[in-house]
């Protein structure tokens, strides 16, 4: 078998989110998105056999999977376990060979990766075991407010004066967001602070390892196109976003089978 | 290898031990932090045991301390305040950080285990005066002891003491490196559970036992395999976390040595044998590896980190400090810079009495691993 028709695949279980994705050579062949659940392991073999499917090949022709993601030891039928540092860095630098941080957003936990001119691991920072600066502070904050997590990303536009949220504790938030509510603040004003107040926590984590160029932002948030202008604003750069038809929610795994390629 | 067995039962149920210690006619001494001049109380015929925080919740410290103090010291109390101690003749708190000290005027007031002492020991510890008052400050110790308890501590005592403490430092010593020779001869684990049972346990049993282990090792240990394993440095103030070692050595890497409290910091540094035995004591608590709470010079503890990490051949440094440990944090970024300056990598990792959830700690420590 010639090296242009070697078939990787790499599954990304997330806290919220379990993706699979297949490559063949440099090019994606398919990619799923779907739910995490209480059973990781088979809904890593739900994912990883959707994105056969979609991808119209047999799981056997897979050469080589990598599980990545909290999740990655339940991929029980991976050829091997990477962290999803390693991955979104891998994925992303395939993407994009100029990036030199990335800044990884997803549904628990937040982290900046610095990457070399060669696309390896310079130095990482993550927090800490709390939701502030995490997916699930916005999930937290759109129930409250009653529009969808999709709404959140674009309704910050309509903003004209955004409050400051003072507390970092993403529970105190959403009291606070509560309080907001009630004397009347409009939606679009507190979703703009929300979005300012989870990039403050990011920004502490990217300041950690250094701001170096280029930057761009993968996991599930870096959906959240009010996330991203509120981060261009606090780091006052502009953050180099992917085209569209790559999701940022599937860099990890991308990244998982970018690494198995250099494995066969 | 049995001997480990008894060095786990004591690291694993230290209050236990005690209690069976007590038992037998043992009078016994709790101490915090590893400036404690032990050697002292050891020759009052006092035994002196060490006390870590707590493994369970803490409510009852909480009304007397704030949330800002670490667990370490949160823990102790709440352990105390408890009951758990219930073991103890008395307690000594050296002079160190600020919580500790702040602890002390708490633990006297809000608790009753008969002796108590203060040993405020010199912050700047490359001055002469600073030496003439460490030997000070341990003659007045020694009389609260022989007041407190009744006793009387000859200076042959202080002498036998000294022997054996120079003993068992030399003992973990050569324990720790052994087993950066050959980390497989021993889990990370094992170490820990090694370190800490020599602060509990009755001392001249405790040789005994180092000895066992060391004839144990030379057959081979557990003979476990160790190629192709990254070798760290552990760094910091205490390590009450075995698990670190076990997830850092699931993750790929090994702890082939460590500059902490309860580690080298602990045994590095002996006594003169044949000096007056209190100078001699003080002599070595103001020349041993120095912690961030106190100072021996502007490069004593950078420089030292970069030596080790030299000298065991290791590929990085993971910094484990405890959240809310001033002392320490303030030293992170000038001990970071040190090892920048060598290009050796270096992770930080805040805990507090509980680690954070496995997975987090193993998705930091494999990419850490992974990146070296």
């Amino acid at each position: 078998m010639n090296n242009d028709s070697i078939i990787t695949a790499g599954v990304d279980i997330g806290s919220t989110a379990s993706k699979a994705l297949i490559m063949r050579a440099e090019d994606v062949l398919s990619f799923v998105i779907g739910p995490s659940s209480v059973n990781p392991a088979r809904t890593a073999e739900t994912v990883f056999a959707d994105s056969c499917e979609k991808a119209g090949i047999e799981k056997d022709e897979v050469r080589y999977i990598i599980g990545t993601g909290y999740g990655r030891a339940k991929v029980l039928f991976a050829d091997e376990n990477v962290s999803e540092i390693s991955c979104h860095a891998a994925g992303a630098h395939h993407l994009m060979p100029d990036v030199r941080t990335v800044i990884d957003i997803g549904g628990q936990d937040c982290k900046a990766i610095s990457i070399d001119d060669n696309g390896r691991l310079r130095n990482f920072a993550m927090n800490d075991k709390c939701a502030a600066g995490t997916g699930r502070f916005i999930e937290m904050m759109s129930r409250i407010l009653e529009v969808t997590v999709e709404e959140m990303g674009n309704l910050d536009e309509q903003s004209s004066s955004p409050v400051v949220i003072s507390n970092v504790c993403s529970v105190f938030a959403e009291s606070e967001v509560i309080n907001l509510v009630n004397e009347d603040i409009k939606v679009e004003d507190i979703i703009k602070g929300l979005h300012r107040s989870l990039t403050n926590r990011v920004a502490v984590i990217v300041n950690r390892v250094g701001l170096r160029e280029t930057i761009t932002v993968t996991g599930g948030v870096a959906k959240n196109a009010g996330v991203i202008r509120a981060l261009n604003e606090k780091l006052g750069i502009e953050i180099k976003t992917f085209d569209n038809s790559m999701d940022p929610q599937i860099v990890g795994a991308l990244g998982a089978a970018v690494l198995a390629k250099k494995k066969v | 290898m049995e001997v480990l067995n008894d060095f786990y039962r004591v690291a694993e149920n230290p209050y236990e031990y005690s209690r069976e210690l007590k038992k037998s006619g043992k009078r016994i001494i709790g101490y915090f932090c590893s400036y404690t001049p032990e050697e002292i109380i050891s020759a009052s015929g006092v035994h002196p045991i060490r006390l870590f925080g707590t493994g369970g919740d803490i409510t009852l410290a909480d009304s007397h301390l704030q949330p800002y103090c670490c667990s370490l010291v949160r823990g102790a109390l709440e352990e105390a305040l408890e009951g758990r101690l219930d073991f103890l003749d008395g307690t000594v708190f050296p002079h160190t950080c600020d919580s500790i000290q702040r602890l002390s005027d708490i633990w006297r007031l809000n608790t009753n285990f008969g002796f108590f002492a203060d040993v405020v020991l010199p912050v700047k510890l490359n001055t002469e005066s600073s030496r003439e008052y460490f030997a000070d400050i341990l003659k007045k110790f020694r009389l609260d002891l022989e007041r407190g308890l009744g006793v009387t501590i000859t200076d042959d005592k202080l002498k036998t003491a000294i022997t054996r403490y120079n003993n068992i430092r030399r003992s973990l010593k050569a324990l720790y490196e052994m087993h950066s020779k050959e980390p497989g001869i021993l889990s990370g684990r094992d170490l820990w559970a090694v370190t800490r049972a020599s602060m509990i346990m009755e001392r001249d049993d405790l040789l005994v036992k180092l000895s066992l282990l060391k004839e144990a090792l030379k057959k081979g240990g557990r003979s476990g395999k160790s190629e192709g394993k990254k070798r760290l440095v552990l760094a910091g103030s205490v390590c009450d976390h075995p698990n670190v070692y076990t997830i850092i050595e699931d993750s790929g890497g090994v702890v082939v040595w460590d500059d902490l409290c309860t580690g080298s910091r602990y045994f590095e540094g002996t006594i003169e044998e044949n000096g007056n035995p209190v100078e001699s004591i003080a002599a070595r608590y103001a020349e041993r590896l120095v912690c961030p709470a106190k100072h021996l010079s502007n490069t004593a503890r950078g420089d030292n980190i970069v030596r080790i990490v030299k000298k065991h051949d290791a590929g990085g440094v993971v910094f484990l400090l405890l959240k809310f440990c001033d002392p320490h944090d303030f030293d992170y970024p000038y001990m970071k810079e040190f090892l920048d300056r060598e290009n050796i990598p270096s992770m930080l990792l805040e805990v507090e009495d509980s680690l954070p959830s496995e997975a987090q700690l193993k998705t930091r420590f494999e990419t850490f691993i992974h990146m070296l």
